[in-house]
C-alpha cells in the first residue's frame, strides 16, 4: 500500500517536472523565435553597422554594446537577435523536414519490407556514401546560393539518419504482441503504423532531432564560409562563432554569447522534445 | 584453498604494480628523451610545400626553410642586401651580355660531393631544360641563355636577353645550387623528398603534411649552426598554430593571421616580430565590365575608403597604407605619388556625375579562407554604403578562386588580390597585374602600359628602371585600376626563450644563428 503510494507520488512529481520542462522549453524557444521574428522591426540595419572605433569592445562598457562588440565593432546583442532569423530557421526547418521525410520512409520500409524496403535502403546507402560538402557544392553550383537551398540540402543529406533509426525500431515493433493484436483486430495498416508503431518509435527520433538542430546551425555557417550560403555579412550564430574563433583567446565575448544562444535554443528544444515524447509515449500516458 | 586464492590475488597485485611502475618509468623516460631534444628548434608554418626540390614549387612555404638547406651563387640577407654566396665575385662583360662568376673554393654538399663549376652548370641546365619546364621556376630565369664552364671555379652566364633583376634572382628559389652526382645517383623523385644542398642544415627526414626534420651540417663553409637540428612542423589550422606557440609547444611560428595579433600581444611567453614585407593587399577593379568601366566610378570607390582607419583597426597598425600595388621596400616605389584622399563627399559627387543611382549593387569576390579579406570587405562595404553603393560579398572556394574566377574573368566589379614578390621589385607584381594577356590580368589591355612595362625590362640602368617602374605605378594610379589597400608587415611569433632570431621581410628565415634557452 505504502509502496504503491510513493510510486504514485513519484509519478506526480515527475509529471510536475515535465510540466515545468514544457513551460521552460516553450518560453526559451518562444522568446528566441519571437525576437528573431520581429528583429527587422527592432534593428532595421540587421546588425551590420560597422564601427571600427568600437572594435572588440568588452561587454558592459557601453549601453550601445551591452554584450560587447565584435572585431568590426558590430553590436553582439543585435547580431545574436538578428542572427536567430537565419540560425533558428535553418536549424529547425531543416531538422523538421528531415525528420518528416525520414520517418515516413522509415515507417514505410520497415513495416512493408520487401522490394520497396530494399530499394529505399539502397537509396539511403547511396546518400550516406556521398560526402556532404561535395553534395553541397554540386547542388549550389546548379541552383545558386540561398537559404532555402541550404535547408533543402540539409534535408536531403539527413533524412537517411532518421529513416534508418525508424526502420530499425519498426522492425522490432511490428513483431510485438500489441501490433499483432491490432492486426488481428483487422485494423487498417495506416492506423497501425501511425497509432501503434510511430508513438513507440518516437523517443530516439526526438533526441536525434534536437542534436541535429544544433549541428545544422553550425553547418549553415560553414556553408556560408565556403561561399555557398547567404552574404557573409548577414548575422548568424554559427557565423559569429566561426568569425570569432581567431579572437577566442583575446576576446571571449565574441564567441561565448552566440554559443550561449545556440545552447539555449537546443536546451529549449530538448525540453520540448522530452515533454512531447512523454505525452506521445503510450506507456507514459497509461501510467497516470 | 583460501590461501591459494590469496596468493593468486597477490600475484595479480604484483603484476599490476609492476605494470604501474614500468608505466611510471616510461612516463618519466619520456621527458628525458624530450630533454635530449632540447637542442632542436621547433618552427611551425601553415603550409607544406609538398616537394623540397627548389625548381618544383614556387611558394613561400618552401622559401621559409629553403635557405637553410641550399645556397645560391648570391646571398640575400634579412635586410634584403645582396652579398657573395657560393660565388665570391661577379662582373658584367660585353655590356651585360655575359656575366662571369668566380666560385668559392672548398665548399661541400651534404653528401660530401664538392661544389664546383660543373654543379653550377648542372643546376642551370636542369632549371632551363626539360625538368625545369615542368615546374614554375623556369619562367623567372629564361633571360639566361646558357652557362659555360671556364675552369673548375669560374663560370660564364651567357644572357639571352637583358635581365636587370638577375643577380637578385640568383639569391633564391630556382637558382639554388644542386649536386649533379647525388641527383644522378638517387634520381629526381627521391631528391624531391630528400634533397642535398650546401646549406648549414641537411635534411634528416621529411613526412609530408607532418614535418620536416633538419640536422646540423658540420662542414658548412660559413660557420656552424647553433642548434643541432630544426623541426619544421606543418600546422594548417591557424588557431591550432597559435595555440601551439602560446603554450610553448613550438618556438617560432610563421604565417600569423592578423586576427590573432591581439591575443599574441597579450601573451607573456611570446614576442611578436614585425618587419615591412613584400605583401600587398589590394582590391582590384574591373575596368572592362560593369559600372567600374567608368573611371569616375573607380576613382569614387578609391575615395570612399579610409585605408588608414582599416590598417589601424584591423591590422592593429602592423601595416602601411599604400598608393600603388607595392610597399616602401619595393624597387619602383614612389614616395611622392599622391594617394586618393578619403573623401566620401567627392566620391558621392563623382558617382552622381557618372549617373550611378544610389543603392546600386556591386560585388566583391575573395577567397573564402582569407579571414582578413572578409573583414576588410565588410568594412569596405560599409564605407561604400555611405556613398550609395551596395557591396555584396562573394566568397569562393580557395582552390577555384584563381583558376575559375580570376583567370577566366568571372569576377564582379571588385576582387581581392594579395601579392608579394620575393625579389622586392615592382616589375614582378606590375607585369603580372597590368600586362596584356597575363593570367592574373583578365581585363586590362592597354598599349601604353604594355610599352612602359617592356621598356624597363630592356635596361640594366638602375635609375632608368626605377623611373620606368614609377611611371607604371603612376599610370595605374591615374587609371585607378585598383584600390591599393595596405602593405602588410611580415609577422612572426617567437617564444621569449629564443635568441638570435632575425625577422626576415620575405619569409625566408635563417636558423643558423638562432638558439633556444630552455
Amino acid at each position: 500500500m505504502a509502496n504503491e503510494h510513493s510510486q504514485i507520488e513519484g509519478q506526480v512529481k515527475r509529471s510536475s517536472f515535465r510540466q515545468f520542462e514544457f513551460v521552460a522549453g516553450l518560453m526559451l524557444c518562444g522568446t528566441i523565435g519571437m525576437l528573431a521574428l520581429i528583429s527587422p522591426l527592432l534593428f532595421p540595419d540587421g546588425g551590420q553597422s560597422v564601427n571600427l572605433l568600437a572594435r572588440l569592445m568588452p561587454p558592459l562598457q557601453s549601453s550601445e554594446y551591452p554584450l560587447g562588440a565584435d572585431p568590426l565593432g558590430r553590436d553582439i546583442l543585435t547580431r545574436i537577435i538578428v542572427g536567430g532569423r537565419v540560425s533558428f530557421t535553418v536549424g529547425i526547418l531543416s531538422a523538421l523536414g528531415a525528420v518528416t521525410l525520414g520517418t515516413v520512409i522509415g515507417l514505410f520500409a520497415g513495416y512493408y519490407r520487401g522490394f520497396a524496403d530494399a530499394l529505399l535502403m539502397r537509396f539511403a546507402d547511396i546518400q550516406l556514401a556521398l560526402p556532404f560538402i561535395l553534395l553541397a557544392i554540386t547542388i549550389i553550383a546548379i541552383f545558386g546560393p540561398g537559404l532555402d537551398r541550404i535547408i533543402i540540402l540539409m534535408i536531403v543529406s539527413q533524412w537517411v539518419q532518421y529513416a534508418r533509426l525508424v526502420r530499425g525500431s519498426v522492425l522490432s515493433l511490428r513483431e510485438r504482441e500489441f501490433v499483432q493484436a491490432a492486426r488481428s483486430y483487422g485494423l487498417a495498416n495506416s492506423k497501425i503504423i501511425f497509432r501503434h508503431i510511430l508513438p513507440n518509435a518516437l523517443g530516439p527520433l526526438i533526441i536525434l532531432m534536437t542534436l541535429n538542430v544544433a549541428n545544422n546551425i553550425l553547418l549553415e555557417s560553414s556553408l556560408t564560409f565556403l561561399g555557398l550560403g547567404v552574404d557573409p555579412r548577414v548575422a548568424s550564430w554559427g557565423g559569429m562563432l566561426a568569425e570569432g574563433r581567431n579572437y577566442a583567446q583575446s576576446a571571449w565575448w565574441v564567441t561565448v554569447f552566440p554559443g550561449l544562444a545556440i545552447m539555449m535554443t537546443v536546451l529549449g528544444l530538448n525540453m520540448l522534445g522530452d515533454w512531447l515524447r512523454d505525452n506521445l509515449d503510450p506507456l507514459g500516458r497509461t501510467r497516470l | 584453498m583460501k590461501f591459494e586464492l590469496h596468493s593468486l590475488k597477490t600475484a595479480h597485485q604484483i603484476a599490476f604494480k609492476a605494470a604501474v611502475v614500468s608505466g611510471l618509468a616510461l612516463a618519466t623516460a619520456l621527458p628525458m628523451t624530450s630533454l635530449a631534444q632540447a637542442d632542436v628548434l621547433k618552427v611551425a608554418q601553415g603550409r607544406d610545400p609538398q616537394n623540397l626540390d627548389p625548381i618544383d614549387t614556387f611558394t613561400l612555404s618552401w622559401g621559409s626553410f629553403g635557405s637553410n638547406i641550399f645556397d645560391g651563387l648570391v646571398t640575400r640577407d634579412e635586410q634584403i642586401k645582396l652579398s657573395p654566396g657560393l660565388a665570391t665575385s661577379w662582373e658584367f662583360l660585353e655590356e651585360g651580355k655575359r656575366i662571369r662568376f668566380s666560385l668559392r673554393k672548398g665548399v661541400k654538399f651534404h653528401n660530401g660531393e664538392p661544389f664546383n663549376a660543373d654543379a653550377v652548370k648542372f643546376t642551370f641546365d636542369r632549371l632551363l631544360g626539360e625538368e625545369g619546364k615542368a615546374g614554375p621556376q623556369r619562367a623567372n630565369y629564361t633571360s639566361i641563355g646558357s652557362v659555360e664552364v671556364i675552369d673548375a671555379h669560374t663560370v660564364d652566364f651567357h644572357m639571352a636577353k637583358p635581365d636587370p633583376v638577375i643577380i637578385t634572382k640568383l639569391s633564391g628559389y630556382g637558382a639554388m645550387i644542386v649536386p649533379p652526382k647525388y641527383m644522378a645517383e638517387v634520381g629526381p623523385e627521391a631528391f624531391d623528398k630528400k634533397p642535398v644542398g650546401t646549406g648549414p642544415f641537411k635534411v634528416a627526414s621529411y613526412t609530408p603534411g607532418v614535418d620536416l626534420k633538419l640536422e646540423r651540417f658540420d662542414d658548412y663553409w660559413n660557420g656552424t649552426a647553433k642548434m643541432e637540428g630544426v623541426q619544421v612542423r606543418f600546422i594548417a589550422e591557424p588557431s591550432t598554430r597559435m595555440a601551439e606557440i602560446m603554450s610553448g609547444g613550438i618556438d617560432i611560428s610563421l604565417n600569423i593571421p592578423t586576427t590573432s595579433i591581439d591575443a599574441l600581444k597579450q601573451n607573456d611567453n611570446v614576442e611578436l616580430h614585425a618587419v615591412d614585407g613584400p605583401r600587398v593587399n589590394i582590391f582590384r577593379l574591373n575596368p572592362a565590365k560593369f559600372i567600374t568601366k567608368d573611371i569616375r566610378v573607380r576613382k569614387a570607390i578609391n575615395m570612399a575608403i579610409d585605408k588608414k582607419m582599416i590598417v589601424q583597426a584591423l591590422l592593429s597598425g602592423y601595416g602601411t597604407p599604400i598608393n600603388s600595388a607595392q610597399g616602401s621596400k619595393s624597387f619602383g616605389f614612389n614616395p611622392d605619388l599622391e594617394t586618393y584622399e578619403y573623401n566620401p563627399e567627392k566620391a558621392r559627387q563623382l558617382l552622381k556625375e557618372a549617373g550611378i543611382k544610389p543603392g546600386t549593387e556591386i560585388a566583391l569576390d575573395y577567397r573564402s579562407n582569407r579571414d582578413l579579406d572578409r573583414e576588410v570587405g565588410t568594412v569596405v562595404a560599409s564605407y561604400l554604403q555611405a556613398v550609395g553603393l551596395n557591396l555584396k560579398l562573394r566568397p569562393h572556394e580557395a582552390s577555384i578562386y584563381s583558376s575559375e574566377i580570376i583567370y577566366k574573368g568571372n569576377t564582379g566589379e571588385m576582387f581581392a588580390f594579395g601579392w608579394g614578390g620575393w625579389t622586392f621589385d615592382f616589375d614582378n607584381t606590375a607585369y603580372l597585374l597590368y600586362h596584356t594577356g597575363e593570367r592574373f590580368n583578365p581585363y586590362i589591355k592597354d598599349e601604353k602600359l604594355d610599352a612602359l612595362l617592356e621598356a624597363q625590362r630592356q635596361t640594366y640602368d638602375t635609375e632608368k628602371r626605377r623611373e620606368g617602374l614609377q611611371a607604371v605605378a603612376k599610370y595605374a594610379h591615374e587609371q585607378a585600376f585598383e584600390v591599393p589597400l595596405f602593405n602588410i608587415a611580415a609577422l612572426y611569433a617567437v617564444g621569449k626563450h629564443v635568441e638570435g632570431f632575425v625577422a626576415a621581410p620575405d619569409d625566408r628565415l635563417r636558423f643558423m644563428n638562432v638558439s633556444v634557452k630552455r
